[in-house]
């Protein structure tokens, strides 16, 4: 067994069989799909002849997905449903909609802000 | 074989331009069944019935939006009657696994495939899920839109994978200087090579932006894989090395693109750098170890599997190998995690 040294592992451990090894996997799949009750700050930045947002801070809820930022974003404008709108993190990509907040902030916050940036027009398209 | 040439020779049995050129080629001429079947419900009157199921052996790194296409033809030339035709639009249609969820726009073929093989492995009847087709519904009306995000056109899933890339390589280098360098063109070519499976036409681009693996020091004999490549660093970087540093190796990057799936849940995303800060290799085993501890405990048995491009991958696999190449055409590389069964080979 790769596990070798039996006697130091508490029983439930070397009595395990398939059933219990399952139910093991499923609970820690259960703790991974725990949503991140954590919020972040994103900061908005415009870019171009976008309107300028007269508070540009916000804490947003962590496992939100990006798309909810999207929308969020399109409320505080004013933006009608069609009325074009891009939005990018740090000037250089737009992300998938369904990443989350999370993912993005871990990979790209800058000084402990996301920044997204919004544009009438698409920019580094 | 291709016409693409890595821009650093050094001869070397671990990682010679044409064994990086063998897993890059392998990765794109990887391919999944498809089974796809129209809503019966939704089936047009004078629809024959008996021929409403279409099979196809889609590229991984292939989206949906590009063989619909094709199911079109197949349905108007066989399935529906001509009135039928007339009325059919594509912009309202969507796909849906049997199970039930929504299939989306922007994710790679082959990820949708993977992402179905994980959460198969929770179901206990999951043993035969590896050799059938994955079975699509297709629905010929009323999209979730909200949910499906993109439109179904060709032109955003071509955005959302150009921003994917773009993504990528700001994961890498901390910019996307690369991606930005590239001409019109070249950009277009990078998803041509994709919408026509051409594996000439994709990598005379992306070898200019994916990372290369050749190692910069050639006077000694890497040591072999298994037994070294966990405890030693990589010939990139030894700081007393007397070659220039290679800055596009696969070694160099800031981080590896890499992002994990699990079964219905969530997808996890962090910085994975190619070497860790006591100087070791960072292989899949400490990046499993380190992400999902409960599900790879270390010193125990694993109680999952990771796949990348539907292949088991052996726990010493680099990172920063798998970001060069088994990464999918979008830059990323996709570790889809699935529960250990006794029918599932371990790790």
């Amino acid at each position: 067994m790769a596990y070798g040294q039996t006697r130091a592992l508490p029983s439930a451990w070397t009595s395990l069989d398939t059933a219990g090894s399952m139910q093991q996997a499923q609970d820690a799949l259960e703790t991974y799909k725990k949503k991140d009750p954590n919020k972040v700050v994103v900061r908005f930045k415009a870019v171009g002849n976008a309107p300028i947002m007269k508070q540009n801070f916000y804490k947003i809820t962590a496992s939100n997905r990006f798309q909810a930022v999207i929308q969020f974003l399109r409320k505080e404008l004013g933006w009608k449903a069609g009325d074009p709108l891009f939005t990018y993190i740090n000037l250089a990509f737009s992300p998938a909609p369904d990443d989350t907040v999370t993912n993005l902030f871990k990979s790209f916050a800058t000084d402990g802000h996301l920044i997204v940036n919004y544009s009438t027009t698409a920019a580094w398209g | 074989m291709s016409t693409y040439a890595p821009r650093h020779h050094a001869p070397s049995a671990f990682s010679t331009p044409a064994s990086t050129t063998l897993f890059r080629r392998l990765t794109w001429e990887g391919t999944v069944p498809l089974e796809i079947r129209v809503d019966s419900k939704e089936l047009p009157a004078n629809s024959d019935r008996g021929l409403e199921c279409y099979y196809i052996q889609a590229p991984r790194v292939s989206y949906l939006p590009l063989v619909v296409p094709e199911i079109k033809r197949f349905l108007m030339d066989v399935v529906f009657d001509e009135a039928a035709a007339r009325i059919i639009k594509e912009e309202d249609w969507w796909f849906e696994s049997e199970e039930g969820s929504l299939l989306k726009w922007h994710w790679p073929i082959g990820l949708i495939y993977d992402s179905h093989t994980i959460t198969s492995s929770l179901r206990p009847d999951s043993s035969s899920s590896q050799t059938t087709p994955l079975r699509l519904i297709l629905h010929l009306a009323s999209p979730p839109t909200d949910k499906l995000l993109l439109s179904p056109s060709a032109e955003a899933c071509k955005q959302a994978f150009m921003g994917q890339l773009k993504e990528a390589d700001f994961i890498r280098w901390g910019n996307t200087k690369r991606m930005t360098g590239l001409r019109k063109a070249e950009q277009d070519g990078l998803w041509e090579g994709i919408k026509e499976h051409n594996f000439e036409e994709y990598w005379r681009v992306a070898a200019k932006i994916t990372p290369t693996t050749s190692p910069t020091r050639s006077t000694s004999p890497p040591p072999p894989p298994s037994s070294a490549s966990m405890h030693t660093r990589p010939p990139s970087a030894d700081p007393g090395s007397t070659a220039a540093p290679d800055r596009d190796g696969a070694y160099s990057v800031r981080s590896v693109p890499v992002r994990i799936y699990l079964p219905d849940g969530p997808v996890l995303q962090d910085l994975v750098p190619p070497t860790l800060e006591d100087g070791t290799v960072h292989t899949l085993a400490k990046f499993l170890a380190t992400h999902l501890p409960l599900l790879f405990p270390p010193g125990k048995p694993p109680l999952a599997y990771a796949l990348v491009q539907g292949v088991h991958v052996p726990s010493d696999a680099e990172m920063a190998w798998l970001g060069a190449c088994m990464a999918g055409a979008d830059g990323w590389v996709n570790v889809c995690v699935g529960i250990v069964r006794d029918s599932h080979p371990r790790f």
